[in-house]
């Protein structure tokens, strides 16, 4: 035990003013290459270099692998004392001065108090982000129990995680200090913070549960909240399980990072989630949301994560309950749609992008090894994800719990999760072995042993296909009938050499309906047979009366006169259960997709049935449409995918279509008066199914074209009378999605105009329906300032129906409006919406001061949400792409974007990634086109790499990571590191430090709620010290607790109470007031204290003195806070 | 005499002031003559004002005596005799007016130039004049009009044809809604879609809000209102509660439950069964001296 081991924390954007460890001043080193991931300025410009470098900085500071931002240097006292001296303490003071990330401020521009202008702040970040505001081991694999303190204004309430075990007045009666303890170890990253003039809501159902909104939200949170002990009730029951945690808290907050997100014991909500009784459309969402943070409850922040290959385990079984959740609650039809809809999403994306691997491995740790090439980044770590790729990371990973329940059983799979809870809880209150919390973090691999252990099964191939391989299956499929054997000839053939596919080999189901009854069969896809034949049960048609039983075990009667009269099949399906990732293309006669659309039961058959109907314009797809349209129960989506279909179909059927436009008379019929069918009914909206119906066919109506390729004027007086007449008068829900819907049919009747080239749009020569259509749009966008609708939805449609009227050039092309309403200050929706609007039309008019302004946004804005959508929004719809040369492209253009990649999103881990998109999305993977050669020409990437390195990143690039690299690596970073160092950490301030004084003592007190988290305690396990002991000569890193040898576990134990009596004899007083547990393991138990102070002040000095004066009231009135443990420090 | 008197009646009407000018100028003709008469050379103008007046008075006297004596009689018409007498009643000796009418001196008087008389603006006639009935005879004064002594109705029979009442209420609506949107436009700022005319589709000028959830979010007072009333709500109640969703700072009592420590102390009363951390009252800090 000789020499300096350093410590490795995380933190980031902090201001570290000093560390001490066990009451010795430690050195420390701060260095974040993250800010800036390529350093010197080079004129490399191409995103291979910049991925490796970025994943090479990630990886420098990755917490699971034990390194960080913060590198303390153990006094070389303690470690004389060797064995003896087991506790750690570790005291950072630090303040954390306008943060970017981390924390998010909202600070309405009204007057009054911080309270009552309804200023908050939350903490929020993408995946592990923790460290954006306070140092920590940021690992979702340290485990340690939280006692956490908050001084807040006296009119702010501070939630974070854990029970708060008392709010006690500052010395002046105007702050509170909120103390929460959080007795079950839980890792750094799920700590969350959330502070504001909240208005408390206990929950009428379960009194251990707290919702917190904004002032003036009470109502509508009373009323989406009256819902969630049903979600509880469902989650506990299925899981055999209670939840874990002793509370739960909701916060509903404005500017949310993401609509949920979850922590220890609480999850922070998008206040635009909160609905009032008279809203039907965004109920099933909220709810959907509710339901989601809840399952992340028990699988994401109770149960964490080993490592981050092991996160796939987590989403996929929150996702998977989650999916329980929604089948009990909103139906089987809703559930297997939604798992249709996400399986398609989830296909798309793989074949679109290549494919989404769910456990990558890195052996070796060589370039060349990397499990997904096809991708411009590196899926090594969360943190350089594309966002697009995380969301169908976490679909993919649900979609294959699914498929392990198919094999395994439900039963099983709830057992296997009622396990890894039990056994979680089991080790969480196991206080004196900390190697025992190992069992709250689950990894892939034990994930699958208690899935053998409990169901006996081996799911080994399984788990081979889709979780260690990337990619989806491809089928196409075809049948013929042999009359003469009575046999169904089946060709499956596979792609599986285009990107993002991979060859299945294993059984398929086939259902094969026929005129007998439907059958299922299943069949084996092997190596080289395409074929297979499968045997009839029914000969065919003899006994044409009888009715035909189908697979539900109903018995219908049906219209066999479309059948092929040698024929016995009605339909067939290829792996009707979605019981592998795939995407299937079958071909089938057209009737037998309209049988397959009337009779099949099964939601995604009839789905499958209207989008294959699309390219059969018959009169009977048109019956079986109509049919299925007027049927009322039948599933609501799929008659709104009907809708549109029939709208498809009518086009296509154009000169031979007969009567009035599709749908009108059965809307008619549906919606309008009896005596007057020109009129539609007052709106109730009681039964919902008819409402969607409602909303949706008038929009796919609006798609109808007539000869002239225009929107049949019928329809659209058809369109403008519904707006004339609608009704909401007696109605006790509100119409604002009704009335957005009619605005969306009007912009999908627009068709661009008749022009003479170059002519200026003027009102005169403004065509006359689109006058009409211009009037209501107007009327109902002026409406809305004086009665906004709910969400706007209503000033959304009308932003995207003024865009289309100037795409189709019946107005001035002009973003100026969209601008305006997409600033700050309006509601989050219109702001996407007008957003959208500009980037389109920066696309369109390849305008290069909007796309400035965009970026300058993406930039600036204070919303963190809207930055990332700009930047996804750009990379959906971009103004011009690689292949195709646009004035756009320029080298400015190019450095911008480089400049925002490298060094300007730092503070924001998603953003990075979508600017890095972006570029990829713009320039490629090599360097752009626009540029000018290099000096030396092209160099090869290689060369490149070795000619201009950073220092901090070239010793992993040279050396490649290992796991050995990655602890010289660290050796190296203090050395060389260390003006870097001082650099990045000189910088930022240097460039804040000009602002001038005034400015930011006005912060200061505006800023009036001054969040002073004065100590957060970490009572954290000592795998970093069990690595220590092995690993004394090299860096701490922690390893995996289980790993950890138990010898060294007895020999902690064994040691002696720590030195420091004075200070810690305090401590330990504090501490037994929550218990004497808790207090055995303070003392027995060896443990790293972390002391952080965080301030908002500039000018250190000056506000230095102050605190202590304000800790030493503190101390001197609060002896249960852990500060006694400063006390020392004051006297010094 | 009747001229005197529709003279000195009210009248604003521009016809019937120049109508009234001219008689008064004849009066003062009348006066001026009377005093050159008596020898006067000159006359000081506010002087002949008031003998002007003294005289205009004492005609529109006797004119006014002279009416209600022939009413007096139940006739409509003064004759001569009432004239006499009333200038009897009010001391003036008749007997001495042919004399002083034929004096040599007399001066003669132009007459009043002739002006049209002042039109007696009609009556609003509501409803259609009662004819006489048998045994009044056609001399007596007309009925008034009915408005004066039977009811009348001020609305019309309600349309009960559904798709007549639907088809008004749309309009009436949307004619409310165009004319509140343009007087909003008006008299606000405005964006325009087009660059030629910019006052054609005008658009309310958006507005940045401080808290743009709380609007967006909460249902406007119409709609709360409508879901309490089952029944139909007058259309115009539309513009009333318009500018009420806006108004921040309304609640008052939620800016009373925010002061602070109170929140919890307050819920604590009322739901004292509730045992939730966050409704106990906040403790106040423990005061330890330095002895």
């Amino acid at each position: 035990m000789s020499t300096d081991t350093p410590l490795y924390l995380t933190g980031k954007q902090c201001r570290i003013y000093r560390v001490r460890v066990n009451d010795l001043e430690a050195p420390f080193i701060y260095n974040d290459p993250t800010l800036e991931v390529c350093h010197h300025e080079s004129k490399q410009r191409n995103l291979n270099y910049f991925s490796s470098a970025y994943t090479a900085a990630v990886s420098a500071v990755d917490p699971d692998a034990g390194h960080g931002e913060l590198v303390i240097k153990v006094p070389s006292e303690l470690w004389k004392q060797g064995d003896e001296m087991n506790v750690l303490k570790v005291y950072i003071e630090f303040s954390l001065d306008q943060p970017k990330g981390g924390l998010h401020f909202v600070v309405p521009d009204v007057e009054g108090s911080m309270a009552e202008r309804g200023a908050h702040v939350f903490s929020f970040g993408y995946q592990n982000s923790t460290r954006f505001w306070f140092p920590c081991v940021d690992s979702y694999s340290e485990l340690c129990t939280w006692k956490l303190e908050f001084t807040v204004d006296a009119s702010m309430v501070a939630v974070s995680c854990g029970d708060l075990v008392e709010t006690v007045y500052t010395h002046d009666m105007r702050k509170k200090t909120f103390h929460y303890v959080l007795p079950i170890p839980t890792a750094a990253s799920n700590i969350s913070l959330s502070v504001g003039p909240f208005e408390i809501l206990v929950d009428p159902y379960m009194h251990e549960v707290t919702h917190f909104c904004l002032p003036q939200l009470l109502p509508l949170l009373k009323h989406s909240m009256s819902y969630l002990h049903e979600i509880f009730e469902f989650y506990e029951e299925i899981l055999t399980c209670r939840y874990p945690y002793s509370c739960f808290k909701t916060v509903f907050v404005d500017e949310a990072y993401v609509q949920v997100s979850s922590y220890a014991s609480m999850s922070i909500f998008s206040t635009n989630l909160l609905h009032s009784a008279m809203i039907i459309d965004q109920t099933p969402l909220t709810r959907q949301c509710l339901a989601q943070a809840l399952a992340q409850q028990f699988f994401g922040c109770f149960i964490s994560r080993m490592s981050w290959a092991d996160e796939w385990v987590l989403k996929g079984i929150s996702g998977y309950i989650y999916g329980l959740y929604l089948k009990k609650t909103f139906g089987v039809n809703q559930y297997r749609h939604w798992i249709k809809e996400e399986l398609d999403k989830m296909v798309e994306y793989e074949l679109k992008m290549g494919g989404v691997l769910l456990h990558p491995t890195f052996g070796g740790g060589k370039d060349k090894d990397n499990p997904t090439p096809h991708l411009h980044f590196s899926i090594k770590h969360p943190h350089t994800l594309s966002w697009k790729y995380y969301k169908m990371f976490q679909c993919k990973a649900h979609l294959v719990m699914r498929l392990i329940e198919n094999r395994i059983s439900m039963e099983f799979m709830l057992q296997v999760f009622n396990k890894l809870l039990s056994l979680a809880s089991t080790a969480s209150s196991q206080k004196y072995q900390s190697h025992m919390w190992s069992q709250m973090l689950v990894s892939t691999h034990s994930f699958l042993k208690s899935i053998s252990n409990v169901s006996g099964k081996d799911i080994g191939p399984l788990i081979k296909q889709w979780v260690d391989q990337s990619a989806v299956v491809k089928f196409f499929g075809s049948f013929a009938f042999n009359r003469k054997r009575n046999v169904l000839e089946l060709e499956i053939r596979q792609d599986y050499t285009s990107s993002g596919t991979q060859k299945y080999v294993g059984p398929i189901k086939v259902t094969v309906q026929e005129l007998d009854g439907s059958f299922n069969h299943t069949l084996q896809i092997e190596e080289n047979s395409l074929k297979h034949d499968i045997p009839c049960h029914s000969k065919s048609r003899r006994n044409k009366k009888k009715k035909i039983p189908l697979m539900n075990g109903e018995e219908v009667d049906m219209d066999l006169s479309a059948m092929d009269a040698d024929s016995p099949l009605l339909w067939i399906r290829i792996d009707p259960d979605m019981s592998i990732l795939r995407k299937v293309e079958f071909e089938q006669a057209d009737f037998m997709w309209q049988y397959q659309l009337r009779y099949e039961r099964d939601v995604v058959a009839q789905e499958e049935s209207i989008l294959a109907l699309e390219k059969f314009p018959t009169p009977a797809s048109r019956l079986a449409l109509t049919d299925i349209l007027e049927q009322d129960q039948c599933f609501y989506k799929v008659r709104q995918g009907a809708c549109f279909c029939l709208a498809k179909i009518a086009n296509s059927m154009m000169s031979t279509w007969t009567g009035p436009p599709a749908m009108k008379s059965l809307f008619t019929r549906m919606f309008c008066c009896k005596s007057c069918p020109n009129i539609v009914k007052t709106n109730t909206f009681i039964s919902f199914q008819s409402y969607f119906l409602q909303k949706t066919m008038p929009v796919a109506m609006a798609q109808l074209r007539d000869i002239q390729n225009l929107c049949p004027k019928d329809v659209l007086n058809f369109i403008l009378d519904l707006i004339k007449y609608n009704d909401n008068r007696k109605n006790k829900f509100s119409d604002n999605y009704y009335r957005a819907e009619l605005i969306d049919a009007l912009t999908n009747s627009l068709t661009p105009a008749i022009s003479i080239s170059n002519e200026v749009r003027t009102v005169d020569n403004l065509n006359g329906d689109v006058r009409l259509i211009l009037e209501e749009i107007t009327r109902s966008l002026n409406m809305e300032k004086l009665l906004p609708s709910y969400r706007n939805t209503i000033t959304v449609s009308c932003l995207r129906a003024i865009r289309m009227l100037q795409k189709n050039g019946h107005i001035p092309s002009d973003p100026s409006l969209f601008k305006s309403y997409a600033e700050y200050g309006h509601f989050v929706d219109v702001r996407v919406a007008a957003l959208e609007a500009v980037v389109d039309y920066t696309r369109v008019d390849r305008s290069s001061v909007e796309l400035q302004w965009l970026l300058n946004m993406v930039q600036n804005d204070p919303a963190h949400y809207i930055r990332h959508k700009i930047l996804s929004m750009l990379g959906k719809n971009p103004p011009f792409t690689k292949a195709a040369e646009s004035p756009l492209c320029n080298e400015a253009l190019v450095d911008q974007l480089w400049k925002l990649m490298n060094s300007g999103t730092s503070h924001d881990w998603r953003l990075r990634c979508d600017a890095v998109n972006l570029y990829y999305t713009l320039f490629g993977l090599t360097r752009p086109s626009c540029l000018p050669l290099p000096e030396l020409g092209l160099v090869l990437n290689l060369k490149e790499k070795k000619a201009v390195l950073n220092p901090t990143i070239k010793p992993e690039q040279g050396l490649d990571t290992t796991e050995m690299t990655g602890n010289t690596m660290g050796v190296h970073i203090p050395v060389m590191g260390f003006t870097s160092s001082l650099d990045s950490v000189v910088g930022p301030l240097g460039s804040s430090s000009p602002e001038p004084g005034q400015v930011l003592q006005e912060e200061d007190t505006s800023k009036k709620f001054k969040i002073r988290e004065d100590e957060i305690d970490m009572e954290s396990p000592h795998d970093s010290q069990a690595f220590i002991h092995h690993h004394l000569n090299i860096l701490e890193r922690p390893s995996t607790p289980g790993k950890e040898p138990p010898a060294v576990d007895q020999a902690v134990l064994s040691l002696p109470v720590t030195p420091l009596p004075s200070s810690f004899g305090k401590e330990s007083t504090s501490s037994s007031k929550h218990s004497g547990d808790h207090h055995h393991h303070h003392h027995h138990h060896e443990h790293k204290k972390k002391k952080k102070k965080k301030h908002k002040h500039k000018h250190k000095h000056k506000h230095e003195s102050k605190d202590k004066e304000r800790d030493s009231h503190a101390f001197s009135n609060s002896p249960a806070s852990g500060r006694s443990v400063r006390s020392p420090s004051m006297s010094d | 005499m009747r001229e005197s008197r529709s003279g000195c009646g009210k009248a604003t009407s521009s016809p019937a002031e120049n109508y009234q000018l001219a008689r008064r100028r004849t009066l003062q003709v009348v006066v001026s003559s009377l005093l050159t008469e008596c020898g006067f050379e000159s006359a000081e103008k506010a002087t002949v004002e008031s003998l002007t007046e003294m005289i205009q008075s004492y005609i529109s006297e006797v004119g006014r005596c002279a009416k209600a004596y022939c009413e007096h009689t139940a006739r409509i018409t003064p004759t001569l005799s009432d004239a006499v007498v009333t200038l009897n009643e009010m001391g003036f000796n008749v007997d001495t007016l042919p004399g002083y009418a034929k004096r040599s001196q007399r001066m003669v008087i132009t007459a009043p130039p002739v002006t049209n008389a002042p039109v007696i603006p009609k009556a609003l006639i509501a409803g259609q004049k009662r004819t006489h009935p048998s045994h009044i005879p056609s001399h007596f004064p007309e009925f008034p009009d009915p408005h004066t002594y039977i009811k009348t109705p001020t609305f019309r029979e309600p349309v009960s044809d559904y798709q007549v009442v639907r088809e008004k209420a749309a309009s009436q609506r949307r004619d409310v809604e165009r004319a509140l949107t343009r007087f909003m436009a008006k008299t606000g700022e405005t964006q325009s879609l087009f660059k030629d005319d910019v006052t054609a589709f005008p658009l309310i000028a958006e507005r940045p809000s401080s808290i743009p959830y709380l609007s967006a979010l909460l249902p406007s007072e119409l709609e709360l209102q409508t879901l309490e009333e089952t029944d139909s709500s007058e259309q115009d109640d539309q513009t009333d509660s318009e500018n009420t969703p806006d108004d921040p700072g309304a609640d008052k009592e939620n800016s009373v439950l925010l002061a602070g420590g109170v929140v919890p102390s307050v819920k604590v009363s009322e739901e004292n069964m509730i045992d939730n951390p966050y409704l106990r009252p906040v403790k106040k800090p423990k005061v330890r001296r330095k002895k």
